[in-house]
């Protein structure tokens, strides 16, 4: 329905109920007519016209489409004064309608909509005390007030002066209604009292007022049960009226806070932007465009359902409303927020996105970070690397061929020294033997320091001799057809050079399986795997598979070792090409 | 008077060669020791004049083994050798009490003769 027809709908209405009260045929004191009209009109106008905006500003809330209702439901009243019994049936079953609606009205705002079981009970029960029950009391008799006194809903008009005594039946109904009255008090508490701050700054104006006129009420109703004289209870209806006049733009209020600025994103992403955005920076405006303080961001461990906060500790996210953010449809983090903000889920993922660019910003840098140390790291260690194989070649050199030449000197200045023939024959073959000794041994030196054999003839035939020298059966399986680029291929020599020392020395292997086959990235690297059948538990820290690791990654390739104790040891390395 | 000898290496073929060349020009070679231990043990037993001492050893170095052998009373003097040049150690030699230093290479009965002296 357009918006014009509510308020033409409306103002008609108004003026029906007006024509009722002052046409109707009942006798109304003159003093109370005009009060009565100008509250009455004023209190069905405000709902109906801030209804309106309401819904037009918050189409999702159902508080809007409940307000209007109520401005209806307020003038519907008059129905009864008009002095027909068609109209006074009709007018009684209307007449507790208004309060139903109001019921309904503040246990569900903001929402509109009843959320717990507590809710849709005090919601029901509201209903059920309205028209019901007003036709139990037509049923049972509805001829006691016609054309004497109000209908026993006390909200209709004015009573006539003295005449009307309640009964027990009365009493139990205004009974129940205070009982109503004093649940709703307390569901309005109680949810205020469980919510945050975010949720609090949009309830707070609506159930202020909804709590004024609920307690006017209260003390109405309990003046009629407590026999008090009825005029008062006209002064404290009026009250009462006055504060619902007002009301409706509490409840706006609190409706578009619960919507919150949407502008605040667009300034959220600009601070977000600004330089130094640190992890409790991001919180804190999040928390501040969100109006709540209590909004917390977690990070989800990678390769874990788990998330961690900023700190690194484990976080819950099941305890508080959580809003994930996520990346190529993984989440990578979480916003934990007050419930109130899911009424708005819009915003909160606006937010979250937001964040989101900022914490994948972060993420990037922190990313960077790491792989800098991380190069930084294995830089170190490939110079400490390359340091220790310049003393280990020294070593080498010092205890073996530099021995074996000394003793071949000593050896021949002996001979010279004129040793006996006999004497003489020996010294000159531990000369020769000394000689070729050192020889061999500078030989397996130059060869470990690099191979000739991979720059003439590539990778398999190194790979081969590498087998063939090795101190335990070696198993070539697999070599490339096609020789790949001299780095990967240098690479991949010492991958299966260093595996094989490592079989032999430490794993106590009786045979090692090593095969060199294209990499199914089909992008020209080449996939090294060295396996054995040794007693495993080789460490992938240690400094030689250590040093492996870093030549490969050095080439933007990856080393994997996968050792269980007892099982054998499994070196993989990927080695992309370029 | 011939000086006795003590060859302390860790390379058979060294001291073997070694004990024949000092034999060939006049020395006494009394004994030989593999590591730092046995030359403790030698020195004691056989309380040579000269110790010929490889500053590469398994145990502890020449340097150390100098060292300790230098509080003993009556000690022995003590010639480095090394397959490494006396510039490799830098100062290291003429900071030990070690007599002198003769590189493996240049061994003769008239070079350690002419450590001995000159230095003393």
């Amino acid at each position: 329905m357009t918006r014009t027809a509510t308020v033409a709908a409306a103002v008609l209405a108004g003026v029906a109920a007006a024509l009722a009260l002052v046409r109707g045929g009942y006798a109304v004191p003159a003093e109370l007519v005009a009060p009565t009209l100008v509250l009455t009109l004023a209190v069905a106008w405000s709902f109906v016209g801030v209804g309106l905006v309401a819904r037009h500003r918050r189409p999702d809330s159902r508080t809007g489409v409940l307000m209007v209702l109520f401005g209806f439901a307020w003038l519907a009243r008059f129905v009864v004064a008009v002095d027909t019994t068609p109209a006074f049936v009709v007018g009684v079953l209307l007449g507790s309608v208004a309060l139903s609606v109001f019921v309904q009205l503040l246990v569900t705002f903001p929402t509109g909509r009843t959320e717990s079981r507590a809710q849709r009970v005090l919601v029901g029960l509201g209903w059920l005390l309205s028209v019901p029950l007003d036709a139990v009391f037509l049923a049972l008799g509805a001829q006691r007030g016609r054309g004497e006194g109000p209908p026993p809903n006390g909200l209709v008009i004015t009573p006539a002066g003295g005449g009307f005594r309640p009964e027990a039946v009365d009493l139990a109904v205004q009974a129940v209604v205070v009982a109503l009255c004093v649940s709703v008090l307390v569901s309005v508490w109680s949810r205020w009292r469980a919510c945050g701050p975010a949720a609090r700054r949009a309830l707070t104006p609506g159930l202020v007022g909804g709590t004024i006129v609920v307690g006017t009420l209260l003390v109405q109703r309990t003046a009629i049960l407590l026999l008090l004289p009825p005029s008062a209870g006209v002064w404290l209806a009026w009250s009462s009226q006055v504060v619902l006049v007002v009301w409706p733009a509490a409840l706006l209020l609190g409706l578009l806070r619960s919507r919150l600025d949407r502008s605040g994103v667009g300034r959220l992403v600009v601070e977000l932007g600004e330089a130094g955005a640190g992890p409790e920076h991001l919180r804190s405006v999040v928390a501040r465009t969100l109006h709540d303080p209590s909004v917390a961001l977690v990070h989800r461990r990678p390769g874990t359902d788990g998330f961690v906060d900023a700190g690194g500790a484990p976080v819950e996210v099941g305890a508080r409303a959580v809003t994930f953010l996520e990346r190529d449809g993984e989440p990578i983090a979480a916003l934990l927020h007050d419930p109130a903000l899911s009424a708005e889920p819009d915003l909160v993922e606006a937010v979250a996105a937001g964040a989101g660019l900022a914490m994948e910003n972060e993420r990037l840098h922190a990313e960077v970070r790491h792989q800098l140390r991380e190069v930084r790291a294995s830089r170190a260690r490939l110079v400490e690397a390359a340091d220790a194989a310049r003393r280990r070649v020294e070593r080498d050199l010092h205890d073996g061929a530099q021995q074996r030449l000394v003793a071949v000197g000593l050896a021949l200045r002996l001979a010279r020294a004129g040793a006996p023939p006999a004497e003489l024959d020996a010294l000159l073959a531990e000369a020769a033997d000394e000689l070729t000794a050192a020889l061999a041994e500078l030989r397996e030196l130059a060869r470990g320091i690099y191979p000739p054999l991979l720059t003439d003839g590539g990778l398999g035939p190194a790979l081969l001799s590498l087998a063939e020298r090795a101190p335990l059966p070696v198993v070539l399986a697999a070599v490339p057809p096609e020789r790949p680029p001299e780095t990967v291929e240098r690479t991949c020599y010492f991958v299966v050079s260093e595996a094989l020392t490592n079989a032999a020395k430490h794993a106590g292997a009786s045979t090692v399986e090593v095969s060199v086959v294209p990499d199914v990235s089909g992008a020209g690297g080449l996939c090294v795997e060295v396996v054995d059948d040794g007693v495993g538990g080789a460490d992938p820290d240690g400094s030689g598979l250590r040093g492996l690791a870093d030549r490969v990654a050095a080439l933007g390739g990856g080393l994997e070792v996968a050792s269980p104790a007892g099982r054998g040891t499994r070196v993989t390395a990927s080695v992309p090409c370029g | 008077m011939t000086a006795r000898v003590l060859i302390v290496d860790d390379h058979a073929s060294f001291r073997s060669l070694a004990r024949r060349l000092l034999v060939a020009d006049g020395f006494d070679v009394v004994g030989e020791a593999g590591d730092a231990a046995d030359a403790f043990a030698a020195v004691r037993a056989l309380a040579p004049d000269v110790v010929l001492l490889d500053i590469r050893l398994p145990d502890l170095d020449g340097f150390g083994v100098a060292e300790v052998l230098a509080g003993d009373e009556d000690a022995p003097v003590v010639v480095l050798v090394s397959s490494r040049a006396r510039i490799d150690y830098g100062q290291r030699v003429d900071a030990s009490p070690a007599r002198g230093f003769i590189a493996k290479d240049d061994l003769s009965g008239e070079v350690l003769r002419r450590v001995l002296a000159g230095a003393s």
